[in-house]
Formats: structure tokens, sequence, C-alpha cells
């Protein structure tokens, strides 16, 4: 009996010490681009080598729902130390979990950090850049006779357009713009980014006169947004008919590619795509070079709208010490050379000069060197609005299901039922 | 023998109090965050280990108590324990915990007050709710019929003597083993990509509401006529040969069989498949999500402009919990789809049970 008994507790404690948790020390990262984990992770590496500090970088994404992630590890006590966020509508929810950075050195270095609306504190790290802006084909437009700086107002957007449509067999390309409306695929191209021009384009980084309307009354500013309408009425028109309502992601990114569509209504971080992904399509067409010009759905606004797509903040409870430590030694030249020329991502410090060879490394340096950028408010609309309620209008505008009149009618119908309560 | 009993008395008062202190000393460390760490070649935090083993020891405890009166009843919860303690876990506590954060405004992450019913009020309020509560319903009614007729048909057709029934057997049902998503994947390449083409319309079906709705009632009958099928030849292979037999020599026609023989014998087999295609097709979701994701446009609902016209109340209450943050709000529609789930199942309990006693 007694036998037994003891072969049954050795065998618990077997058991127990089996399933305790083992602790590991270092910092933990949860990364929410998983297109730059192989980077992170090097960068990780030679970190550890110069500092002897260990860093674990866990990345998730594509189609992964982060922030469900990330409150499943809360939850279950797993909180990594440095997680990613992607503005207010995330960070809204671990405000006072986050260290506050503002005494950090790199925190002069750069306006891209994120702040804490509710306690004025510098919570989020700004890994990357990314803008949205209306992308470009130069050689196309070259050819065409089209030069990208004329467009600076509806009028001369709509030139452009005509005179390319106008060569379409010429140049061999299908359509003047890849724009797809697909609801339930490109909502978030639709009514995220192309609707954060309406909200920002033109503007100051700090000017939230038309975000602060939607927000607050849950109202749109009609003669603006008609502006606005006017021209995704134009994309309508000149975009791929094949693409425009039942196309995907895939089909609009791989035909600018191979050269297609002379405009894409995507942003920067089509570029690695189109060096990586798309790499056969992309030599084919002769590795073209791409540019920006501003959405200038009125005269004169020449800004494209630059951000940090997500930020990464500190976890207050975790390896607070050593995360910011790490974070410090990102910023620094160091850990910038293996997040551009690695990452390919375009460094938001000031003191970095290091440009990477992605497509639209140089025209995000020559925009933020004229200081024509806007930000992105979009990223602090509620978070189902584009999902379950603007993106489908954009698909309908793109049918011929509504006219602009219509479009404007039926935004400003439904953008109340999530704004201004 | 009293000097044994004696010992055992003492082993187990010992272990009782040992396992006692030790589960609480893994739950004092779990609330102060204060977890022992010991280093043995790898770190081991305690909490976990002390958990595990002052469990053993009170069941060993228990075990060993001297009591002739109880021994059985305490055998018996040891042995029922690891099974009370897994849906314990798995079941009771979960409902217990949704059904308390159905009263808060949970976020996820933390709450900040009760709020009493006022969840409970709000989703009858909220027209894309309501909407998706409809559209929910309708799509079941119909899909109950359509999955119904279809895999019925399908069953007759393969349990006649076709040459390559077997192959038959297996392509009908072999859409039921590709996951939802990926079969939602595929079938939007055939409405976006396919249709289209053939019916040269510019537009795919998925676009607009009402034919998105078919779409996806397409979609889901493709699914699970082949799984519902599986059941009706199963049930039709139940009828006895004789009873056929007699009928043919009755003189009754193929259709006559049919409506009077071999339809009241599988009687049963209606009722099960019933059920199943209604519970299923409420909990409709991943071929929802992938796709339509629940988009479309909806005019003049409650006095409202709708985008959410092709959602079903699963994808309603995820995004209500994943999109909108509203995590104490999607458990209380979650708990309501529970409910009518909960009251759909029991209807269908009691109708099988007073079919089995007519029998």
């Amino acid at each position: 009996m007694k036998k037994v008994l003891a072969l049954l507790m050795t065998l618990a404690l077997f058991v127990s010490i089996g399933g305790t948790a083992a602790y590991a020390d270092g910092v933990r990262l949860f990364n929410g681009k998983i297109e730059i984990d192989k980077p992170l992770q090097h960068a990780a590496q030679v970190y550890e080598e110069a500092t002897g500090k260990h860093v674990e970088v866990e990345s998730l994404g594509g189609g992964v729902d982060l922030q469900a992630t990330l409150k499943q590890y809360y939850q279950a006590g797993n909180m990594p130390d440095i997680f990613v966020g992607e503005g207010a509508e995330d960070f809204n929810n671990w405000s006072g979990m986050m260290v506050d950075m503002s005494d950090q050195p790199w925190a002069a270095d750069t306006d891209a950090g994120f702040v804490d609306e509710a306690t004025g504190e510098l919570v989020g790290f700004p890994y990357t850049t990314e803008a949205i802006g209306l992308a470009y084909n130069k050689s196309i437009l070259e050819k065409a006779g089209v030069d990208p700086a004329s467009i600076t107002g509806p009028e001369s957007m709509r030139a452009a357009f005509e005179t390319i449509d106008a060569q379409k067999d010429e140049l061999g390309i299908t359509a003047v713009i890849g724009y797809c409306a697909n609801a339930s695929e490109l909502y978030w191209s639709t009514a995220q980014h192309l609707f954060g021009q309406y909200l920002d384009a033109g503007l100051a980084r700090d000017d939230t006169t038309y975000f602060d309307m939607m927000m607050d009354e849950g109202k749109l500013d009609t003669e603006r947004f008609t502006h606005f309408a006017e021209m995704i009425g134009l994309f309508n028109e000149f975009s791929d008919p094949a693409l425009l309502v039942s196309g995907n992601y895939d089909m609009q990114v791989s035909g600018f590619a191979s050269g297609k569509y002379a405009f894409v209504t995507q942003g920067s971080w089509i570029g690695s795509s189109l060096t990586n992904d798309y790499k056969a399509q992309y030599e084919e067409a002769g590795n073209f070079e791409c540019g920006y010009v501003p959405y200038a759905f009125e005269e004169g606004i020449d800004t494209i709208l630059t951000n940090p797509p997500s930020h990464w903040a500190v976890y207050k409870d975790g390896n607070a010490e050593e995360a910011l430590e790490f974070l410090n030694w990102l910023a620094g030249p160091e850990g910038q050379e293996i997040m551009v020329l690695e990452a390919g991502c375009v460094s938001p410090f000031k003191s970095c000069e290091i440009v990477g060879n992605d497509p639209f490394a140089g025209p995000i340096a020559e925009y933020t060197a004229a200081g024509k950028t806007s930000s992105w408010h979009w990223l602090g609309q509620p978070g189902n609005m584009a999902q379950d309620g603007t993106g489908v209008i954009f698909q309908d505008y793109a049918m011929g299901v509504i006219d602009t009149q219509g479009f404007v009618e039926d935004m400003e119908a439904t953008i109340p039922q999530f704004c201004g309560k | 023998m009293n000097e044994n009993t004696a010992s055992k008395k003492a082993l187990s008062l010992v272990l009782l109090v040992a396992g006692v202190v030790l589960m609480a000393l893994a739950l004092w460390m779990d609330f102060s965050k204060n977890y022992i760490v010991v280093n043995i070649g790898f770190k081991v935090a305690l909490r976990g280990l002390f958990l595990v083993l002052g469990a053993l020891m009170i069941l060993a405890g228990l075990y060993l108590t001297p009591s002739v009166m109880h021994h059985r009843t305490i055998i018996n919860i040891i042995f029922l324990f690891p099974l009370l303690f897994t849906f314990a876990v798995t079941v009771i506590v979960p409902m217990c915990v949704g059904i308390f954060y159905s009263f808060t405004d949970w976020n996820g992450v933390t709450y900040t007050k009760m709020v009493g019913f006022e969840n409970y009020a709000a989703m009858f309020k909220e027209a894309p709710f309501i909407w998706s509560l409809l559209l929910t319903v309708l799509f079941v009614v119909v899909n109950m019929i359509l999955v119904n007729v279809v895999a019925f048909l399908l069953a007759l057709l393969c349990t006649t003597k076709l040459k390559g029934i077997g192959f038959f057997r297996a392509a009908y049902f072999l859409p039921n083993l590709i996951g939802g998503i990926v079969l939602g994947y595929v079938w939007q390449f055939i409405f976006s990509n396919v249709l289209t083409q053939l019916l040269s319309s510019p537009y795919s079906w998925l676009a607009k509401t009402n034919t998105a709705f078919i779409a996806i009632i397409i979609v889901y009958v493709w699914q699970y006529a082949g799984y519902i099928m599986l059941i009706y030849i199963n049930g039709l292979a139940t009828v006895p040969k004789d009873v056929l037999e007699a009928a043919q020599i009755d003189g009754a026609s193929e259709i006559k069989t049919l409506f009077q023989i071999k339809i009241p014998m599988i009687a049963a087999t209606f009722t099960i498949c019933t059920f199943l295609t209604l519970t299923s097709a409420f909990k409709q979701f991943d071929v929802n999500l992938a796709l339509t994701n629940g988009v479309g446009t909806v005019r003049g609902f409650m006095g409202q402009r709708l985008s959410n016209g092709t959602q079903m109340i699963a994808l309603n209450i995820y995004n209500t919990a994943f999109a909108r943050d509203m995590y104490g709000f999607a458990q209380a529609k979650a708990i309501l789809f529970f409910i009518i789930l909960a009251c759909v199942s029991l209807v269908q309990v009691r109708i099988s049970n007073k079919r089995e006693v007519e029998m």
C-alpha cells in the first residue's frame, strides 16, 4: 500500500514539474507584422551578441486578430513585455498599463510616437513608417507623356486619367487605375485608407478638424466630402471592371506589379510585395520606378498620409527595464540599419539617414523632407465602422447602385450609427 | 489492527492538512503575484507544483480516511473527480463567468462597472442585431427544407443499383470534409470570377444583399447535403427487405413504396436530420465569414440604412466582441443565442422521445 502510494506521489511530482511553466529571462516582443519576422529575429540575435540579453520575438499576422490574441495572453497572465497596437482604438483598452516613454532618448528624435490621449503619455514606439498616396508607375506615365507633378487637383487628375486612357492599347495597360471596392475583401482599403484622405489630406499633421467633427457629432463636411466622392467616382470610371467589385487585394497588387495599371490605390506596403511576392511579374514589367501623387480631390491638396501603421508599447508589469533598453538600441544606428535595409521599414527617426531599396522608400523620403505629409487619424475611427458600415457604400457606389449624391447621403446616414454617441 | 487504523488516521490527517496548506499557498501566490521561483537546472515557478501536489495529497488523504461508513462514497467521489473536474473547468465555470460578464461593460481586458440588464436591453434596440437575428431564422428555415430535400433525393439516388455508386456517395460527401473557410474562399472565386464570366454580368452575386444571401444558401446546401445524405442512406438501409418485397408482390409502384413504406419507416431519421440541420444552420459562421464577411446594403430597416445585410447572428456576435471591443455586450448576445439553441434542442429531445415511445 505504502509502496503504491510512494510511487504515486513520485509520479505526481514528475507530472507537476513537467506541467509547471519554465520561466525564461529576457524580453518577449509581440510583433504584429509577420512580414518582418526574420529581420526582427536577426536584430534580436545581434542585440544578444552585443549585450548578452535575450529578446524573444513572437510574430503573428496574416489575418490573425492580434488584439484578441493579446487579450487572451492577458487573461492567462502571459503578457508579452512589448506588444503591438493600432492607434487609439487598440491602445485605449490598455490605458494605464503601459510605460510612459517620453523620457527615452529616441523620443526627441521622432514625431511619430503614439501618445495616449487620456494620460498624455508617450506609450507607442514607432518601428516603421507607411505612406498612403496615389501610387503610380513612373515608366507608364512617362510613355504617356503625363507629368505626375501636374496632378494638383480634380481637373488635372481627370485630364491625366483621360490622356492615359486614350493610349491604353499603345501602352499595353488594362486600365488607368487599379481600384477595388470589394466590400468583403478590401473594406480596409476603401473605408479606412481612402476615407482617411477625406479626414486628413492636405492638412497639418495635428489638424483634427474633420476627424473631430466625425467623432464628436457624427457629421461630415458635405462640401469636402462631395469633392472626395467625385474623386472616388473618377476611380470607378477608370478602374478595371473585372477588379472593381469582384476583385481582391492579390489581383490589384499583382496587376500593378505586372504593369497593367498606371495607378493603384494602395499604400507603401505593396513595395515589399513587388520585390518579393510578385518579383517575376515586376521584373517582366521592367522593374519600373514608383512614386506618389497626392489624392488631390480639391485643388491644392499636396500631402500624402504617412504614419506608423502600428506602435509597440511596453507593458508596465513585465520586464519593462530591459524592454526599454532593447527599444533604445533598435532606435539607434545598429538597430535602424537592420530595420531599414533588411526589414524594408522606412525609419521614423530623424537622425536616421539610411534609405532602403524599397520602390517607395525614395518617394516617402522626398515627401517627408519637404514636410508634405499628413497624419493617419482614421486609425482612431470606430473599429468596425469600415467593415460593418461604410465599406459596402463604396461597393454600392462602384456598382452604380448609388450615384455621387447617394454616396454622400448614405455615408452621412451611416456614420452617426458608429460615431458621435 | 487498532494501531494500523491509528497510523492510517494520522497519515490521512497529515496528507489532508498538507494538501490544504499547499493549495492555499498556491492560491496566495496567484493572487499576490508573488511566484516563488526555484532553480533546478532550469527555473521553475512553485505555484503550479504546489497546486497539483496539494490536490493529489487531499485526494490521497481522503482515500486513506479510516471510515467504513463513508468509504464507498469517498471512493465514488474520487473516481468521479476527474470527469467532474474536467466538466466544471470546460463547461460550468466558463458558462458562469460568461453570464457574469454579460452584466458588465467588459472590453476584453478590464471592466469598470456592472451594467445590470443594460446589455440585454440594448441588443433589442440595435437594428443590425435584429436584422441578423431575423436573417438567421430565415436562413435556418430555408436551409432546413432545402438541405433535407436535396439530401433525401441524393440518398435515394445513392441507394439505387447504379454503377459506381460508391464513387457518387464519396463525391457528394466530400464537400463536408473541406473546412468552411476554405470552402468559402473557393466559392468566392466561383461567384466572383467564374460565374461573372458565364453570366457575363459585371458584378458578382456576392455584391448585392439578396443574391449574396442566395449564394450563402447554395454553398451551405452544397456543403451539408452530403453529410445528411449519409444519415438518410443509413436510415433507408434499415427498412426491412421483406416489407419491400411484400409491397412489390402486392403491385405497389415505386412512388407508392416510397411514400407509403419507406418514408414512414424512417420517420425517426427525418427527425434527427431536421434538428441536425436546424442547429448547425443556426450556428453558421465560417462560410458566412469567408464568403461575404457579412456585408450587404439594406435600406429602411427599422428606419435605418444597414450595411450588414448578410451577417448571421454568430458573425454578429463575433464582430461585436472582436471588432468593437464590446465583449460584455457580445457575451449578452451569446447568452440569448444559447437560450435559443437550448430551446431548440429541448424541443428536439422531447419530440424524439415521444416518437421512440410510440414505436
